[in-house]
């Protein structure tokens, strides 16, 4: 029984200390500049900055810290540290409170919750010290700029797309994200409302369904679709993975030709690669604000004045622009 | 109870399995009558959930074996995560040749379920408890391994321009049809490895130190059966599976997902238990986890068809699983 307890022991150390050092990894400052605050010395002065991740499993928010570093990378007094809440709002707000005390001068957040995390913000805020806010909101206004996309005006966008696609008559298929996310929601309401219904009244859903953002759902449904309806014009996936799906589906049933997919987030890996390879119509960018965030620090650093709320606009891509990076849609 | 059970094992496998057939057979109703337009009669819609199903199905085969042994094994949706990754990485960023690839997965597979299967026999752990840190620790790895990104045929230079990799043949080969496009290969792969659990199962020496040991452990293990031995064979059978669904999934989507595969260890138990075999391990077999397979894909495809909303969906599904679950019940003869 003692050896037992002691190899269960042993293994949970095991894990344990391999759990510590996957953090201290995570954590480690990215830059030049050193994590020490204390130091007053010559200019360039380092400038300590915590970002608090709501999680990391998305590939979109590995995307936002890889972007975050590289902007920071052009300025060498600045230095980042990470944290990754693990897609739990309690441990959010815990290593904000680590963040602070270890030292950092400004805050930059992606709350995986608003309503959890707005008195931790506002506490670190009511400091003095500038808290900015990514992507998802907090509530009230503790807190000194939020930065983000607009799901809705995506799906404007999305949607003012598919009426001119199919001249204002058409059967489509929604591929839905998760329904019970806002992402997903504002897109499918922006969707509807760029397409505008009473005016063109030929648009036609023909299927919907939620795919949860993951690819095998979406083909799965997209086979489900097919199966269905003799003849579809238009797939809206509220994702590139999605749009994935539902092309390997279509491809499968020798139909991919029959109609136009459309995807939104356009990461550089996934859904521009798809516009490049021809097969994805259009995909609209869900920007990581990367650049307006790390701007806007050194704004805040500086004490120039910032406007409280930055909406960071998108860009579409399509064969014809793909090359040249998309183009920025007016308006947004 | 489990004693007689055990003795009459044949005869109540077969009307366990007869009883997973009525609730196959009263779905397939229900998919006649809402038929989306005639779509259910149409062969395509039976290749396209027999593709559905595959990767699936070929979890709740090893599930199936370790069920029998008395054990469960949660880790199967990580592993298939981490299986998909390993093999996205060997053979697109690395190039390595598909075919050493597909080996060297198959092997980190029954590698990683034979550690589990170590734990649990030689250091008398819980089944529950080290697949469950199994599972934990194989997600973090295909997320430590990939850097949290899918590993796709897209890859990044240092001048931040991405390039296209090669593509092996195995991927278009493994998500191919065959038979005039009437049947997806990834279901002859399932098929393959219901064959194997079959063999093992009912045709092997160890398949009969696996019924003994979930019907009686005490009882097996004094009568001479190697029970660590065959504890550990049956995790790494049931890792080795999780290996060629993770494969299979990778091909199909063109990338290894770190998040691929989460969950699917429930389905795959759901699709084990409504097959008839028992939780607390001893009975069942593989042809009636082929049938359970077959229930929760076409009552999913039913639902899907119809495009019933995801709520209704999940609570339909809940339902009826229930019900076939009393149903199997209430004709058990008492």
């Amino acid at each position: 029984m003692h050896t037992r307890r002691g190899w269960f022991a042993g293994v949970a150390l095991g894990l344990g200390l391999l759990a510590l050092s996957c953090e201290r990894k995570s954590a480690a400052p990215v830059g030049t500049g050193g994590a020490s605050t204390s130091t007053g010395g010559p200019a360039p002065k380092p400038f300590l900055i915590g970002v608090s991740q709501s999680n990391l499993g998305e590939p979109y928010r590995v995307q936002m810290n890889a972007d975050l570093a590289r902007e920071a990378k052009a300025h060498p007094e600045l230095s980042l540290v990470f944290k990754d809440a693990q897609n739990d709002s309690l441990r959010q707000r815990a290593q904000v409170e680590e963040l602070v005390s270890q030292g950092v001068q400004l805050l930059i957040i992606s709350p995986k919750e608003g309503a959890p995390l707005t008195a931790p913000v506002a506490a670190v805020y009511d400091q003095g010290m500038p808290v900015i806010v990514l992507d998802r909101r907090v509530e009230g206004d503790r807190f000194s700029v939020f930065i983000g996309p607009d799901n809705r005006r995506i799906g404007q966008a999305a949607g003012k797309w598919a009426v001119s696609a199919l001249a204002g008559k058409g059967k489509l298929v929604e591929l839905e994200g998760l329904m019970t996310s806002s992402p997903a929601r504002e897109r499918h309401d922006g969707f509807w409302e760029g397409v505008q219904r009473e005016q063109n009244p030929g648009i036609e859903v023909l299927f919907s369904a939620d795919t949860q953002w993951l690819e095998p759902n979406a083909r799965r449904e997209m086979e489900s679709a097919l199966a269905a309806h003799p003849h579809i014009d238009l797939v809206f996936a509220h994702n590139d993975p999605g749009a994935h799906g539902a092309y390997l589906a279509a491809k499968a049933a020798g139909r991919e030709q029959e109609m136009k997919f459309i995807g939104i987030d356009a990461l550089p890996q996934e859904g521009v690669q798809y516009v490049r390879d021809g097969w994805l119509d259009v995909t609209f960018a869900y920007s990581t604000c990367a650049k307006e965030a790390i701007d806007t620090a050194l704004a805040l650093r500086d004490q120039r004045p910032v406007p409280k709320e930055i909406i960071v606009g998108t860009r579409r891509f399509e064969a014809g622009n793909v090359a040249q990076g998309g183009v920025p849609i007016e308006g947004l | 109870m489990s004693e007689p059970l055990a003795l009459r094992r044949p005869r109540v496998a077969l009307r366990a399995g007869q009883r997973a057939l009525l609730p196959l057979l009263g779905i397939l109703l229900l998919g006649a009558i809402f038929n989306a337009n005639g779509a259910f009669f149409r062969w395509q819609t039976h290749a396209a959930l027999l593709r559905e199903v595959s990767v699936y199905g070929i979890l709740a085969c090893g599930m199936t074996v370790v069920i029998v042994s008395g054990g469960i094994d949660l880790a199967v949706g990580s592993l298939l995560g981490l299986c998909a990754v390993s093999f996205a990485l060997l053979t697109l960023p690395l190039g390595l040749p598909a075919a050493l690839a597909l080996v060297a997965v198959l092997a980190l597979g029954a590698a990683a379920g034979a550690l589990a299967g170590f734990l649990i026999a030689r250091l008398q752990l819980p089944p529950f408890i080290v697949t469950l840190a199994l599972l934990v620790f194989a997600r973090g790895l295909a997320k430590q391994l990939s850097g949290g990104q899918k590993v796709s045929t897209y890859l990044q230079g240092a001048d931040g321009q991405f390039s296209r990799l090669a593509v092996p043949e195995l991927y278009s080969q493994l998500d191919a049809r065959v038979l005039g496009g009437n049947l997806s290969v990834v279901t002859l792969v399932f098929a393959a490895c219901a064959g194997l659990s079959w063999v093992v199962l009912q045709r092997q020496r160890v398949g009969r130190y696996l019924y003994a040991l979930g019907g009686n452990a005490q009882a097996a293990r004094l009568s001479g059966v190697p029970v660590r031995a065959t504890l550990c064979f049956a995790y790494a059978f049931s890792g080795f599976c999780a290996a060629v669904a993770g494969i299979c999934q990778a091909a199909q989507e063109l990338q290894g997902d770190p998040e691929t595969g989460a969950g699917y260890e429930l389905d795959a138990i759901a699709m084990v238990v409504l097959g008839g075999t028992r939780l607390s391990g001893g009975s069942g077999g593989i042809g009636w986890t082929v049938i359970g397979v077959l229930t929760l894909g076409y009552l999913q495809k039913v639902l899907s068809l119809n495009a019933f909303s995801s709520e209704l969906r999940l609570m339909l599904t809940g339902v009826i699983l229930v019900l076939a679950l009393l149903f199997q019940r209430k004709s058990t003869p008492s």
